[in-house]
């Protein structure tokens, strides 16, 4: 099964935690996004192995633009 | 069922046992095991379950349909498929109606749905709180415009008794069409994680009608409500998980509107420090916290049972209590979108707080909200009118009414999570508390924007000019000064000044609401 991590709200990602292969814990963080004057860190759901990452640090994201996809 | 009629008292016994002993038997054992099989209680288990032993009086056990149209005529549906009656739930009345899916699928026709009206008009008459446990397969059809126009009625009578009794509905089964309307305008919904659905229109008609293929679960199951619609307000994980926490939540409130919430002894030291709290907040105003924590260690022996847990999430709310008293209590999550109010978590907390208005439980507010949130999605959303629901709901409300501020409080969320303008009661700040029109740099952004764009140095005149207004404003100090904030307390001591502050707050309802002009009610943006 898939958890397509999506922003969840429109900003700049700061940081990519994750690259593809690695196991995430549930709640572990795949990256932070900075938006509204915060720092955002957008967890995982779900205990599972990532196999996307489709930003980097620097990169304006939508609300909804998908971020990493894990799998589980 | 033939009518005997005659025959000697003895006989008369025998006949109305028998018959009594049919109607306790629902839609037969195979029918029973057939819901055991799937994790579900009968009708009757529940109310069982549900009522302290030995409570609970049935009321119109013996009512029957008249329908005898398409196949009724020959239809035995015992109770009409739901059962009525009161009981009492932890020592205190509750009226109930428990949907029997063995009879005929618990589908609501004429008499089934005046059950249901009279038992809500019982229960509005009475003063006493009314559970549905909602388990059916949808209108009966069979009995046409009866069935209508008695779903009607069942809808008026809810609503007239709605802020006068808690009204809490209790998904254990498919609910659709008109099945899930009743739930829906109830004042709470707890929906059980695999068997419980709510829907307009279930998978088979939506196809019909518009094409769309979707599965049962995906479009009325407890993640579609619980998460997307927020119309569900508790996932519960079985039956009895189900029924335990309607009970948790009764244990709350008043049995009617004209009572306070009942107060229980508290064995939780009223004035109890929290050291913690003196460092929960980062160096860093970008930096997030979890808000979980602070509250569990706020309220009476960490218990917190919290409200549209899974939707909205950047904010938060639930009941708890404060030295005994029922509060209900709301707050900003910082470490998920930023904190911020957006259009759901308007609409969330503004129920949440005109249910405590209108049950007279009083409402505390933790803050650390940098924000309505903005752009184009939410604007057009109508960020504006949902967020106005919030306003609304403070100002209309004559509970007590405290806020602590904990870090920010900027622009509309400063109204938004509670102030003394609005309506507060009482506004507490912590030192780390930064209460100001706009933050710093957005300040920065408009006042200064000319002297920056003119400057030698942009990237040093907008720092200092930052700095500046940061000093003058991202701090409790300016509010405090105008009496805006009450005080400003040491983090640690923030249980004791709520518990205070409810104490001095303790006689309010006798004044508050009735020393207000007459008008029907607000026009609150809906």
């Amino acid at each position: 099964m898939q958890e397509i991590i999506e922003a969840p709200i429109p900003g700049k990602v700061l940081s990519v935690d994750v690259t593809v292969g690695n196991t995430v814990e549930e709640g572990a963080i795949v990256c932070t996004i900075e938006a509204m004057k915060m720092e955002n860190p957008i967890l995982s759901p779900v205990k599972g192995s990532v196999t996307e990452v489709t930003v980097s640090a620097g990169t304006a994201v939508k609300t909804g633009e998908k971020l990493a996809v894990i799998e589980y | 069922m033939s009518e005997v009629t005659g025959g000697t008292t003895e006989e008369r016994m025998a006949e109305w046992q028998k018959r009594r002993e049919k109607i306790l038997q629902m839609g037969g054992d195979k029918a029973i095991e057939k819901r055991h099989a799937k994790g579900q209680m009968s009708a009757r288990e529940r109310i069982e379950y549900f009522f302290d032993p030995g409570t609970f009086t049935e009321i119109g056990m013996w009512v029957e349909h008249r329908t005898t149209a398409f196949g009724l005529d020959k239809m035995e549906i015992p109770a009409e498929g739901i059962v009525t009656g009161f009981g009492k739930v932890n020592g205190r009345y509750v009226v109930a109606g428990a949907e029997d899916y063995t009879a005929m699928m618990g589908t609501f026709g004429e008499y089934h749905g005046k059950k249901l009206s009279c038992a809500l008009d019982f229960a509005k008459d009475k003063g006493w709180p009314f559970v549905t446990l909602n388990d059916s397969a949808g209108a009966r059809l069979h009995e046409g415009m009866d069935t209508l126009e008695t779903y009607g009625w069942t809808f008026h009578s809810q609503i007239a008794a709605s802020g006068i009794i808690p009204q809490i509905s209790l998904l254990m089964g498919p609910c659709l069409g008109g099945q899930a309307y009743h739930p829906v305008m109830m004042d709470f919904v707890i929906q059980t994680r695999k068997t419980g659905f709510m829907g307009i229109a279930g998978p088979a008609f939506v196809k019909t009608q518009t094409g769309e293929e979707i599965s049962l679960e995906e479009l009325s199951g407890w993640k579609c409500h619980a998460v997307r619609s927020g119309q569900t307000h508790i996932v519960a994980e079985d039956d009895k998980d189900c029924l335990d926490k309607c009970k948790e939540l009764l244990s709350f409130f008043p049995s009617n509107n004209k009572e306070q919430p009942p107060r229980i002894e508290c064995k939780d030291d009223p004035e109890r420090e929290i050291p913690e709290l003196d460092t929960v907040i980062p160096d860093q105003p970008t930096k997030p916290y979890n808000m979980y924590p602070v509250i569990k260690k706020v309220v009476d022996n960490g218990h917190f049972v919290e409200i549209f847990k899974d939707y909205a999430k950047s904010a938060i709310c639930g009941f708890a209590r404060m030295n005994g008293r029922p509060v209900g209590l709301v707050s900003n999550q910082p470490m998920i979108k930023a904190g911020i109010l957006d259009i759901n978590a308007c609409d969330k907390l503004a129920r949440f707080i005109r249910f405590c208005d209108l049950f007279n439980i009083p409402l505390v507010s933790l803050t650390d909200c940098p924000a309505y949130m903005i752009g184009s999605e939410q604007d057009w959303g109508g960020i504006l009118r949902h967020g106005a629901k919030l306003l609304y709901s403070w100002a209309d409300a004559s509970v007590p009414l405290v806020a602590v501020i904990m870090r920010k409080s900027y622009a509309g969320a400063h109204y938004g999570m509670l102030d003394k303008s609005i309506g507060a009661d009482f506004v507490f700040a912590w030192p780390t508390a930064r209460v100001t029109i706009v933050g710093a740099d957005t300040a920065a952004s408009v006042i200064f924007a000319r002297e920056i764009r003119e400057s030698e140095n942009p990237g040093e005149t907008a720092a200092r000019r930052i700095k500046e207004f940061s000093e003058l404003y991202e701090t409790p100090y300016h509010a405090a000064r105008r009496g805006y904030i009450d005080d400003i307390i040491a983090p640690r001591d923030t249980r004791k000044l709520i518990n205070r502050a409810l104490d001095a707050l303790d006689l309010k309802w006798q004044r508050a609401f009735s020393a207000r002009p007459w008008r029907k009610y607000s026009n609150i943006n809906l």
